[in-house]
């Protein structure tokens, strides 16, 4: 079922260069092989990666293996609670002379060559952080020292952790729906990959452990071009623009749809969300799961692979149901995938 | 009413004129005056007749509670009527007497004032009522020198005989209600799809056959090839309960073992699916999977979903 066609053989390098990309990652983070799928295609489709999870489950392994991978500048910061939007782009310091110096800060300092800008526990930030990672994120430019700076390869990777809530700042809507995927990790469940992760010593340094990977199996420079070939190339039949538009209306509305969730009162249950973006982003994490997968036409189970991820954190729940909402929303998911028709 | 006139008695007590004038009568009504035992109930009724327009102060009545010692007053209502030209004030009190009497004797129960009152163009009047005491008799329980036994348990004497209840009535009202609960459980059971209201297992590839041969009458060419596959994809939705995309055709299999004889045609079916509907070869799907095949498929579905 090849059916890249000759003509595409540039993609099909790619697409040989992302599947050893994943080998890659793979080798510093074991049993993640679908979070590392998720990030890889996240990768191809430009967008922006939040990943959630316990403590300790290797969030920041993950994303330090992916930019070692990815090469390119990289920058990373810590959220805290003192951080200001200025601390992000400004490095202010007294210089030998005694006198103020102002430098470019961690998002300026490696100008338009960052490639990966990886935030990490981002909910510690205050909103003020998140309203210019907003701009960052949306238009990848940020206006510092009276111009403009342009981050053309830009990609942002945050993770934060769920457990905490104490001195943590949630995400305001906007800055989530920025986000292509929200990517939960858990610990790896298979027996063998947990032992070796408590047992093989190789995983206790982080440091020597990313530094396995290979740096550069990817040109960071020319993934923009290949993002966008991939999406003119993988086509999308009608009834697959049938298929998403059914499980778009299904998420939106399910009482209409004729989901039933157990104790939930299916008229209230989602208030809002799942914007049009949110489905544009999500059709193109497909497109990029269909090419990954050696194919140039779009398929349901393409759609349902990066679903979860690009869908979850865009619905809205009533506020009763946001408690619940880890439990209700991956339910609710399942139900839409097994109401809606796919051919 | 075998009552007994006990008391009547123009209400003299007063020493207030002015209630000389609107108070016309108390009087005392008590079954009867005499035989009371320990812990016996006694009805008092008192008629007050007063003046048109005059109302009692509830808050003047007394409170149910100990009177003396040996008398607990233990309720009190009230019931006001116009009874000619006059208001009649009728008071029920219930007492009960704690007198363990050694011989018959007669006590004084006490009476008790009220308060009734006028809202006239004056302003309000009050007069008061002296509900007069009166008499009871109580008589002892038992001997005084009882005749001497040695086991002091035979003082004791038997209980009075309880009357025979007759258990048919009960019993006959306890059938009929378990015969009516038992009554609903049928439209329960109906409700609830129970038993022989149990659904029967959906035959949906059957189904599927027939809806097969339906839309080859009626349509033809393309369009009929994407039929015939729709109606085949609908069938493994209802096998499964859910949507079946090519990717789930193994925990299918898994969960519907009976089906596994036809795996290889269902992934030749799901492939062609997937070709004629998502990718660009209709034609050639069409060639993978003719249209007979999946008749025969589905024929051979049903065949071992009537087996399963």
């Amino acid at each position: 079922m090849n059916t890249l066609r000759p003509g595409d053989a540039m993609l099909t390098d790619w697409r040989e260069a992302a599947t050893r990309f994943e080998r890659e990652i793979a080798k510093a983070v074991v049993g993640q092989e679908r979070a590392i799928r998720l990030v890889t295609i996240a990768i191809f489709a430009r967008g922006h990666v939040m990943l959630e999870g316990d403590v300790g489950v290797g969030k920041t392994t993950l994303l330090r293996a992916v930019a070692r991978g990815l090469g390119g500048a990289y920058e990373r910061v810590e959220g805290t609670v003192d951080m200001m939007p200025t601390d992000l782009i400004y490095h202010t310091y007294l210089g030998e002379d005694g006198r103020p110096r102002v430098e470019p800060g961690p998002v300026l300092r490696q100008a338009e060559d960052l490639s990966v800008f990886f935030f990490n526990e981002i909910n510690r930030a205050r909103p003020q952080v998140h309203a210019l990672l907003l701009r960052l994120m949306a238009e990848r430019s940020v206006a510092a020292f009276n111009r403009e700076y342009r981050f053309p390869n830009l990609q942002v990777f945050a993770d934060r952790n769920r457990v905490e809530r104490e001195e943590t700042f949630e995400l305001p809507a906007a800055a989530r729906d920025r986000f292509l995927m929200e990517i939960g990790m858990e610990a790896p469940r298979d027996v063998e990959a947990r032992r070796a992760l408590v047992f093989d010593p190789r995983f206790h340094d982080t440091d020597r452990l990313t530094k396995e990977v290979a740096t550069g199996v990817l040109d960071h420079t020319r993934i923009g071009a290949i993002a966008r070939a991939i999406q003119h190339a993988v086509r999308a039949e009608p009834p697959i623009e049938r298929y998403v538009v059914g499980l778009w209306e299904a998420l939106v509305r399910p009482a209409a749809a004729g989901i039933r969730l157990s104790g939930i009162d299916m008229e209230r249950l989602v208030q809002g969300g799942a914007s049009p973006r949110g489905v544009a982003f999500l059709v193109r994490a497909a497109r990029v799961r269909a090419w990954l997968e050696g194919r140039d036409w779009l398929v349901p189970e393409d759609l349902r692979a990066a679903f979860p991820e690009v869908m979850a954190h865009r619905v809205f729940l009533e506020p009763v149901y946001e408690m619940r909402r880890s439990e209700i929303v991956p339910e609710l998911i399942r139900a839409v995938f097994d109401t809606v028709p796919a051919p | 009413m075998r009552a007994l006139l006990l008391v009547l008695l123009l209400s003299a007590v007063s020493a207030a004129m002015p209630a000389l004038a609107q108070v016309r009568g108390v009087e005392l009504r008590v079954p009867r005056a005499f035989g009371y035992f320990l812990g016996d109930l006694v009805p008092v009724q008192a008629d007050i007749r007063v003046d048109p327009g005059f109302t009692l102060q509830r808050p003047s009545l007394p409170k149910p509670g100990p009177v003396t010692y040996w008398l607990d007053l233990r309720s009190v209502a009230i019931e006001e009527r116009r009874e000619g030209d006059a208001t009649l004030i009728r008071l029920r009190l219930t007492y009960q007497s704690f007198y363990a009497a050694l011989d018959s004797r007669t006590l004084e129960v006490p009476g008790f004032p009220v308060t009734i009152q006028s809202d006239g163009q004056e302003g309000l009047t009050t007069a008061t009522v002296q509900v007069p005491a009166w008499k009871l008799g109580v008589s002892p329980l038992r001997e005084v020198q009882p005749e001497r036994r040695d086991d002091p348990a035979e003082y004791l004497l038997p209980d009075g005989r309880a009357p025979r209840l007759d258990p048919n009535p009960a019993t006959a009202a306890a059938l009929t209600l378990l015969a009516l609960a038992a009554l609903a459980l049928v439209p329960l059971a109906r409700d609830r799809a129970w038993g022989i209201f149990a659904p029967r297992r959906g035959r949906p590839f059957a189904l599927g056959l027939k809806a097969l041969r339906r839309t080859r009458r009626k349509t033809a060419g393309d369009a009929r090839d994407r039929e015939a596959l729709l109606v085949l994809h609908r069938a493994v939705d209802a096998t499964a309960g859910r949507r079946v995309l090519a990717d789930d055709l193994p925990l299918f299999l898994d969960r519907h073992p009976a089906f596994r004889g036809q795996a290889d045609d269902l992934a030749r079916f799901f492939a062609a699916s997937r070709r004629a509907f998502f990718g660009r070869e209709t034609e050639a799907a069409a060639r993978t999977l003719p249209l007979p095949e999946i008749e025969t498929l589905l024929a051979r579905l049903a065949a071992a979903e009537r087996s399963a």
